[in-house]
């Protein structure tokens, strides 16, 4: 149909590459550290692990790269899970009670003793995994089969999930001394633990996806969910998954951050963590539209966010300020993405083709 | 007799939700003024207005936004930056009522901006105003970094004057009570209310907005057929709201009496889950302007009889609003498919009336749980509330004081908690750990150097010395503690008090609070 | 701005004066041309309007009359040709500006506000106003009255348009737009799907009386008899082309319906060699049993079998309830009544998936809404329902999918330049290929085809039909649904007619087309 020479193939094929915006966001911003911000890139070696602010920006963005794994999928299938912060928040409170159970007994006891927990580390973990799956199918089956908005369905956990995790918790803040437990967001194994989990989830939800037809459908059911439908495709099932499947990604991140800081903190864990997870897919080009997906993208797009924060405080930015430079960032997105701009640059690229 | 009753009902079906709340809010205070006496008096009622006008009037704005199918996320941000813009600004000497006209002129401009991303450039409605959100509270930020109280004249007056009820004044001197009041913003709240329901109900402004929104949206492209101006409305719509933020703002400030960037967290959450409940659908076309009134009203009992439980802390409040909000929904998909039903949709209609009976039990399923699970909480509470009623021991303040003035690094009061103790520890730059209880004392030497890392970490790490620490003192539950904790160290002092199990809590404190306890020896042996 | 009801009497008079002058053209368009991707929608077509006539534009799926209309009423832009009204050139640049240039338009889909109120409705951009507030009282008085002179309808105006029938709804839309005062032209789009007969007089009445009135009006229906009721001319189109227009009393409707469906002899002989060979391969034992089956509303209930290696045709007008029969045979809808049954056995499992595993494949009617997944690409297109098929985890390899895919592009012969390319830049044709590539990719027993050469070229209409000869020698059964009875004849073992939501008759292939356009036509011919 239509002959392209070599080259506007290629410049095409790079251009139009899901991974061209994100990359090339990625890159200016390390350019930008890389002039100004002195040492910005040293990584040093304390004991056989590696250490640095370009380590900083893996470790500290883990959590939002782990939540936007999930949240990939479910906006692939036209949705949005905004209660992916209240799950972290219920999972972490999970966690913090098996292991101090003190606050059940309205003491806020404050173990001293590293090696104490209530629980096994690995009860603790399959219990907050659990909790935050079982989370994530409560969203899914409100959407998909009793077909309440995503929006409006998820809102829900996100308001009143932050309240279970309270009563979880009795209330109380619990501290997290557990040293196994602090190792999940604070190890090192020459890179920051957090980072092997974020690459192991990575690894296994780009297997469910792309090694199986769970990837297409997902497509499939954003693109055109009546085209899928009358394929055969179970759109119900397929995003009851996808939104259980948040629920999971939200719990480990939930973990992670609570290991973090180490407490369960049921007000402030994951506090406007979901808005960055959005915008991370959404610079990673999926459209909340839904339809095609990349993870990869998405996992570049929440480094870029982190990038940025890290950036601004390392030339010293004050941390509230991060706030308008991000609404920034995503006004610009927005711009770029925008159809006006689209068809800019389409008129561009067509005109090119005819010379 | 029921027949008129009924057929009530039936032609007016559209009221259904807003009158299920209406009875809800009413019949929630009924109930709290049945078992607490508090509540029956009246102020009690008029204070659940005075507490949530700035609900109200956001609550306003958002129904419009939501009418036409959009949302507007930065409710919180712009209520934040009114509140610190006025702030700063009347310290800095400007004229209150240019404040005011400021602030209210910024809300509209973002208002507009957001509108304009909305209507013109075709962004979500929820990206949007994500983005105007960030920017609002990150645009505090660049303003002040603390709290900045307001003392101007004029905004003390329109916070504090008391408005009587006509009619009930004299009612309250008879009984011997004082008379009830409302203040300024309720008044301005109100207004606003009958404003924009007649705006909503008798002009074409009004008429086109609820055109846009019908439909699930669908009737958008409707309404430009039919020739209406859908994008001015809608412009107008993100406008007002900026407006009614700005307002809000205003309103909250003059409750608080100061600015902050960080206030207002999860505002826009509230003010959703008012308009939700006050029978407007989220996607638009179907609701009413005073329903949000009675959203609002939910809200405002919710919190009322939570406080007045005393037992259940603030955070029931989020689940309730959110179970509410669950089954407000229910019901609003059940009756607008019982309309749909009329017309000929094949096979959909029987399944989803199904579902939606199906979704209503389960959110009445988790009503049930969470109220049982509460009784069951509350439960071994009172059980361990029979076994200490001791008396909470004031702080040592002036002993505190002294200890520091002779050279201790860390002094550590404690009191409360299931025994009412009252401990002071004292840590000394030398290793020293002294403590005593009242009845016995302790003395114990540690590693100095332990020391100078625990003053480290808590200096630097925790930020002891900066506002990131601030202390807050409340009444400690039954099975709280509450300290004390005055902190010396490279010429810097600080004392910071604060109660356990409160959400005001820094995490730093907590942190330094777990490092001090590190070094402490026990007075009497653990049990 | 005033808003009675224009006073019939006064208007009479004067405008039945000018009338019988030359009959003064009010509408012309001349040499329309638009084009989409693939497809000339409309190529040189012209039509003329009269003041005070009512000319009924008819023609089958995809013969141009929306796309007509669509450019006539601002939506869309022609690419070329010239449009007059009332003398000046006009070009509608929005359906508000089509408004108020005195272009009244009622949509086919009820374009109103369902949850305002029928007054409202009616009155929405013109509510009357009294002291600064809008005046309810007299709105719903305005709409009443409306209501009750124009089409004799009693409402309560005040509740919500949501609560009536779409008949009632679809008459208040009418009301609306005839209550524009300064309409010169009305065009009605399938008023009348919905309305029952005597709404459908009563509509009628109005029509003439706006007639009388010189108001010139552009009446869209499938319904023949409606035509022969109420119009003065009649429009043909067929295939994006003029076939003439004539006056209704001098074309029978026999003659209406040939040249609205054409005929084109040209391979007609070639073809039906290759039916009869192709029908010696039909088996007597039925692949499929429907006793009954139907659904409200959609299909009246219906008996019908199909034998191995069969092609069997569903021929009727618009509307008669062709994709409804197809949609409950394959079962994304769900019939209310009766069973089928296939190979013997009770199907259990209306699903399309259900289906999809019993054999039984569907090319739905509407290419982008139900068929192709427009960003994905050939490859994925093709292999979709296969992988549906075979579950989530049982993933064809890529190799595999690429083997699929270009076995398919070759045999149908697809023209894209490579199985990565997205579906949605293809032609409307080779879109139609591919999706017919999805379901012979599952090797289905039976193959359900909606409208498959709807907008396609010419060539590869051609292809299509004798890919289906050649499917039933393979031992497939076939259902072929198309507007344009040839194509039914040439490629069907067996035709099932349709009308109005019923079968009426079944004939053999060889049967003579008269007799099928008189089943069409019903008992007037």
């Amino acid at each position: 149909m239509r002959k392209s020479t070599q080259r506007s193939f290629t410049w095409r094929s790079i251009t139009q590459s899901r991974l061209f915006f994100p990359l090339v966001a990625l890159s200016l911003i390390l350019l930008f550290d890389f002039i100004f911000i002195p040492g910005f890139f040293s990584i040093e070696n304390r004991g056989g692990n590696l250490h640095g602010s370009l380590i900083d920006i893996f470790r500290n963005g883990s959590t939002v790269m782990l939540l936007a794994i999930g949240m990939t999928l479910v906006i692939a299938t036209g949705g949005v899970d905004l209660s992916v912060g209240a799950t972290m928040a219920i999972a972490a409170s999970v966690a913090g009670i098996l292991m101090n159970p003190s606050a059940l007994r309205n003491e806020v006891f404050f173990v001293t003793d590293p090696t104490y927990t209530f629980q096994p580390l690995w009860v603790v973990i399959v219990s907050a995994l659990l909790i935050s799956i079982l989370c994530g199918a409560w969203n899914g089956v409100l959407v998909a089969y009793m077909r309440i908005q995503p929006m409006v369905a998820t809102l829900i956990l996100m308001i009143s999930g932050r309240g279970i995790a309270q009563l979880i918790t009795n209330g109380l803040r619990v501290q997290i001394t557990y040293k196994p437990y602090a190792f999940i967001g604070q190890g090192w194994i020459i890179l920051p633990f957090s980072l092997y989990i974020v690459a192991f989830l990575f690894i296994l939800t780009w297997f469910l996806t792309r090694k199986t037809a769970i990837g297409m459908f997902i497509e499939s059911v954003g693109i055109n969910f009546r085209s899928s439908y009358f394929s055969g495709i179970d759109e119900k099932k397929i995003k009851l998954l996808v939104y259980t499947f948040c629920g999971f990604c939200a719990g480990i991140a939930g973990l992670v951050a609570s290991s973090n800081v180490r407490t369960s903190d049921a007000s402030n864990i994951g506090l406007t963590t979901e808005l960055d997870a959005i915008l991370a897919v959404v610079i990673g080009g999926t459209a909340m539209s839904g339809g095609r997906f990349s993870l990869l993208a998405s996992m570049i797009g929440a480094l870029v966010m982190q990038a940025i924060t890290q950036s601004m405080y390392a030339i010293g930015v004050p941390a509230f300020a991060l706030q308008a430079i991000k609404a920034v960032v995503v006004i610009f997105v927005i711009l770029l993405f925008s159809e006006q701009v689209r068809n800019f640059v389409q008129r561009i690229s067509t005109r090119k083709k005819e010379v | 007799m029921l027949r008129p009753i009924g057929n009530f009902f039936s032609k007016n079906r559209n009221y259904i939700p807003v009158l299920a709340t209406a009875f809800l809010a009413l019949a929630a205070y009924g109930i709290g003024a049945y078992f607490f006496v508090g509540m029956r008096n009246p102020q009690v009622f008029f204070n659940l207005f005075r507490n949530s006008s700035f609900l109200l009037i956001s609550g306003i704005g958002m129904t419009l936004v939501i009418l036409t199918g959009g949302i507007d996320l930065s409710v919180s941000g712009v209520v934040a930056l009114t509140t610190v813009t006025s702030a700063v600004l009347l310290r800095e000497g400007w004229n209150p009522w240019g404040v005011i006209l400021l602030v209210l002129a910024m809300g509209m401009t973002l208002g507009t901006i957001m509108g304009s991303f909305i209507v013109y450039l075709k962004v979500q409605p929820f990206i949007a105003t994500l983005a105007g959100m960030w920017f609002a509270r990150g645009m505090c930020f660049f303003i002040s970094d603390n709290v900045v109280a307001i003392d101007d004249r004029i905004f003390q007056i329109l916070g504090k004057t008391k408005i009587l009820i006509p009619g009930l004044t004299e009612l309250a001197i008879k009984q011997g009570n004082p008379a009830p009041y409302i203040s300024i913003p309720v008044v301005v709240a109100f207004a606003l209310l009958i404003i924009v329901i007649y705006v909503a109900h008798y002009t074409r402004l009004g008429r086109t907005i609820y055109a846009i929104g019908g439909n699930e949206g669908r009737n958008e492209q409707s309404a430009r057929l039919m020739g209406l101006p859908v994008e001015r409305t809608k412009m107008f719509v993100y406008t007002f709201n900026g407006f009614c933020s700005a307002l809000a703002g205003l309103s909250f400030s003059l409750f608080v009496a100061s600015g902050h960037g960080l206030y207002a967290s999860g505002f826009e959450l509230d003010v959703i889950a008012s308009v939700v409940m006050g029978g407007t659908m989220l996607t638009g076309g179907a609701g009413y302007v005073f329903g949000t009134f009675f959203g609002v009203l939910v809200l405002a009992v919710t919190q009322a009889l939570i406080q007045f439980i005393g037992t259940l802390s603030s955070w029931w409040t989020k689940i309730v609003i959110g179970v509410l909000t669950l089954v407000f929904i229910g019901v609003q998909t059940i009756l607008a498919n019982r309309k749909e039903g009329r017309q000929v949709t094949h096979a959909l209609s029987p399944v989803r009336y199904r579902q939606r009976i199906i979704a209503f039990g389960m959110a009445a399923l988790a009503l049930i749980g969470i109220v049982f699970f509460s009784r069951f909480g509350s439960a071994s509470q009172t059980e361990t509330t029979a076994n200490a009623s001791c008396e909470i021991k004031p702080f040592r303040e002036a002993e505190v004081a002294r200890l520091i003035t002779e050279g201790a690094a860390i002094v550590y009061n404690r009191t409360a908690g299931p025994q009412c103790v009252d401990e002071l520890f004292a840590i000394y730059p030398d290793g020293r750990v002294t403590g005593n209880d009242g009845v016995n004392s302790v003395e114990q030497k540690v590693d100095p150097v332990e020391v100078e890392q625990a003053l480290v970490q808590i200096s630097d790490e925790y930020q002891w010395f900066t506002d990131a620490i601030y202390g807050r003192y409340l009444t400690p539950c039954r099975q709280c503690f509450a300290h004390y904790v005055s902190i010396s160290y490279q010429g810097q002092e600080k004392t910071v008090s604060q109660v356990d199990g409160t959400a005001s809590m820094p995490a730093g404190y907590t942190l330094t609070l777990a490092v001090i306890r590190s070094l402490l020896p026990e007075i009497n042996p653990a049990p | 701005m005033s808003l009675s009801l224009p006073n019939p009497n006064h208007i009479y008079s004067s405008r039945q004066a000018r009338m019988s002058e030359s009959d003064q053209i009010i509408l012309a368009m001349e040499g329309i041309n638009k084009a989409f991707p693939g497809v000339q929608a409309l190529d040189d077509v012209s039509l003329t309007l009269k003041k005070g006539e009512i000319l009924c534009l008819v023609g089958e799926n995809g013969a141009g009359k929306s796309t007509l209309m669509k450019i006539l009423t601002g939506v869309d832009k022609p690419d070329s040709g010239k449009i007059t009204l009332d003398g000046k050139e006009i070009q509608a640049k929005s359906p508000q500006h089509a408004q108020s240039l005195g272009i009244s338009t009622v949509y086919q889909e009820v374009n109103l506000c369902i949850n305002l109120s029928v007054a409202e409705n009616i009155l929405l951009g013109r509510e009357p106003y009294k002291l600064g507030r809008i005046d309810w009282a007299k709105m719903n008085k305005l709409a009443s009255a409306a209501l009750h002179d124009l089409l004799g309808v009693d409402i309560d105006v005040t509740k919500p348009l949501g609560s009536y029938t779409v008949a009632i709804q679809q008459m208040v839309a009418i009301t609306r737009a005839l209550y524009i005062e300064s309409a010169k032209i009305l065009i009605l789009d399938e008023p009348t799907s919905s309305l029952d007969v005597n709404e459908t007089e009563q509509l009628f009445k109005v029509m003439r009386k706006l007639k009388n009135e010189g108001v010139g009006i552009i009446f869209i229906t499938h319904f023949l008899g409606q035509v022969y009721d109420v119009s003065d001319r009649i429009t043909v189109l067929r295939n994006g082309k003029l076939v003439g227009t004539y006056e209704t009393s001098a074309i029978t409707r026999v003659s209406l319906i040939s040249k609205m469906i054409g005929r084109n002899l040209a391979e007609f002989d070639e073809m039906s060699k290759t039916k009869l060979e192709s029908s010696k391969h039909i088996r007597q034992e039925a692949l499929l049993q429907a006793r009954g089956y139907g659904l409200t509303g959609a299909i009246q209930p219906f008996d019908l079998d199909l034998h191995v290696g069969e092609v069997v045709g569903l021929a009727g007008l618009l509307g008669s309830g062709r994709t409804e029969m197809a949609s409950i045979l394959f079962g994304s809808d769900k019939a209310d009544s009766g069973s089928i049954s296939m190979n013997g056995s009770l199907v259990l499992d209306y699903s399309p998936l259900g289906s999809i595993k019993r054999g039984v494949a569907l090319c739905p009617e509407d290419r982008k809404a139900a068929g192709i997944v427009d960003d994905l690409t050939v490859r994925e297109n093709i292999v979709l329902a296969m992988q549906a098929n075979m579950g989530w985890f049982k993933y064809l390899s890529l190799p595999e999918q690429y083997e699929y895919a270009e076995k398919y592009i070759k045999l149908l012969n697809i023209a894209t330049p490579s199985a990565d390319q997205p579906v949605k830049n293809l032609s409307g044709g080779n879109q139609q290929k591919v999706i017919l590539a999805r379901w012979l990719a599952i090797n289905p027993q039976i193959l359900i085809l909606d409208e498959p050469t709807r907008g396609i070229d010419v060539g590869t209409k051609a292809e299509i039909q004798k890919l289906v000869l050649s499917l039933a020698e393979e031992g497939k059964a076939c259902i072929f649904i198309s507007s344009e009875l040839e194509e039914v004849l040439r490629t069907s073992h067996r035709i099932v007619v349709l009308r109005e939501r019923e079968k009426v008759a079944e004939y053999s292939g060889e049967v003579d087309e008269n007799t099928i356009i008189h089943a069409f036509a019903g008992s007037e011919a």
